[in-house]
């Protein structure tokens, strides 16, 4: 038996890797978000106004409700591989801290969002947006940031809570999605606020700021939870 | 390892209910029993896998639940499940968990491992083109990576080959001083050949819990009656 106690570092990069692997084996969860990220867009251009309209004023709107649904989906196939090939069981059983777990499979879905979000971004500026600026693109890139960092820890908390629910893929959006509506109304506003040239910064970091206090405040709901959700 | 009183409800039902369990170092222990006995929930909790509702549980010198991490270090656990990830190989499966031990020396250790259990040739193909029995080998690999002081196998035949349950069969027959093995089965002479004692379970109680001697077929007979 080895008794030297396991470097927390060696065992996330472990868990992120392994998670790494498996997706570009499988390409199960980034190519469907991907896909479902542009024909959301897709119908929301249908459906808000035909070509040459000028969509600024929603396209904040757009690009988050798209994220979240697309961030739904993603958090849907969280623990799928552990679930359906009865892998849990062996991770739990090693002296991997459960707040690791937590950490590593919120890691991968940040991973996932702001994969999806280098296509997203330029697909709404491309079809809502007149006049962007490149600046205001870094700009919305921190808003992603920060934004992802709020989905994918209460993601993480959510998928870890569902996974030992009966009804989880029903539990799952119907738990998760009205908790994002603070991070899609930020995030919104944060997005609008600097998008078409309409660069109202001191509105922009009212939002940003909001969006890292939700991030904070999901942090410590799930460090106060998180040994309860796997071990009871 | 050492428990008593252990009780686990499952709603109304107790699936353990006051048991007593302990091994010493050195010793295979067979649990035994019907099915919905209890043999599962019983080994689960000694995993530290499931929390028992009352009663007291030391692990691989550890109190739990305090002491579960260090506990979980120690143990080396083998279901109907060989625990591994289809679409990675046999080889990053074993990377995942020398790392999730903590191993210093994963490579050697790894080599070592898919060596004992046949497998290092297919070491870098994904392990959903195995079949059962060779999965289940590489579930014996993975629960024999980190040297485990503590075995605990739930149904561990069911699925291996030929050459994996020969392989068990080493194992089990070769524990040492320092080592000790928890072996839930429904196999009845295969667990009193194996076990230097054996612990049967009915309806979440203990029946029976004693050293075996003697031949497996005519414990048979005890057994049946035991359990009917």
């Amino acid at each position: 038996m080895n008794a030297a106690r396991p470097s927390w570092f060696r065992q996330l990069r472990a868990l992120l890797l392994k998670d790494l692997r498996l997706e570009l084996r499988t390409r199960d969860t980034l190519v469907a978000m991907v896909l479902f990220a542009v024909v959301a867009m897709m119908i929301f251009q249908f459906a808000f106004g035909g070509r040459g309209q000028d969509l600024s004023a929603v396209s904040g709107g757009i690009l988050w409700a798209t994220l979240a649904l697309t961030a739904v989906l993603g958090v849907g196939r969280s623990w799928v591989p552990e679930r359906e090939q009865r892998v849990l069981d062996g991770l739990l059983v090693t002296p991997v801290p459960r707040d690791l777990l937590l950490i590593s499979r919120a890691g991968a879905i940040f991973a996932y969002l702001l994969a999806v979000e280098v296509v997203a971004v330029p697909l709404v500026t491309i079809f809502f947006v007149r006049g962007q600026e490149p600046g205001d693109l870094l700009l919305i890139g921190l808003v992603c940031l920060l934004a992802n960092l709020g989905i994918s820890v209460l993601g993480s908390l959510l998928a870890c809570l569902a996974l030992f629910a009966r009804a989880r893929e029903l539990l799952l959006p119907v738990l998760f999605l009205p908790s994002l509506l603070p991070v899609v109304i930020a995030a919104s506003g944060a997005t609008q606020a600097v998008s078409g040239g309409t660069n109202d910064l001191a509105e922009y970091r009212g939002y940003c700021l909001f969006l890292g206090v939700y991030a904070v405040i999901f942090g410590l709901v799930a460090y106060a939870t998180y040994e309860h959700v796997f071990d009871d | 390892m050492r428990g008593s009183g252990l009780v686990k409800r499952f709603g109304d039902r107790a699936a353990v209910d006051r048991v007593d369990i302990a091994l010493a170092p050195g010793e295979c222990l067979a649990v035994l029993g019907p099915n919905g006995a209890g043999k599962s929930t019983l080994l689960r909790m000694v995993a530290t896998l499931l929390r028992p509702d009352s009663g007291a549980l030391s692990v691989c010198g550890q109190e739990l639940p305090g002491g579960r991490t260090r506990a979980r270090a120690g143990i080396g656990y083998l279901g109907h499940d060989p625990l591994v990830y289809l679409d990675l190989t046999p080889r990053q499966n074993l990377e995942l968990y020398a790392a999730l031990y903590g191993l210093p020396d994963a490579r050697e250790r790894i080599d070592a491992g898919l060596d004992r259990v046949g497998l290092r040739a297919r070491s870098f193909d994904p392990v959903r083109t195995f079949s059962r029995g060779m999965a289940q080998r590489l579930g014996l690999a993975r629960a024999l990576l980190h040297d485990p002081v503590l075995l605990l196998l739930d149904e561990p035949y069911s699925g291996l080959d030929a050459a994996g349950a020969r392989l068990l069969d080493g194992v089990l027959a070769d524990l040492g001083s320092a080592r000790g093995a928890v072996m839930v089965t429904h196999e009845v002479e295969r667990g009193v050949s194996l076990a230097g004692r054996v612990l049967v379970l009915r309806a979440g109680r203990v029946v029976l819990d004693e050293p075996v001697a003697g031949e497996a077929s005519a414990f048979r007979a005890r057994y049946e009656e035991l359990v009917a």
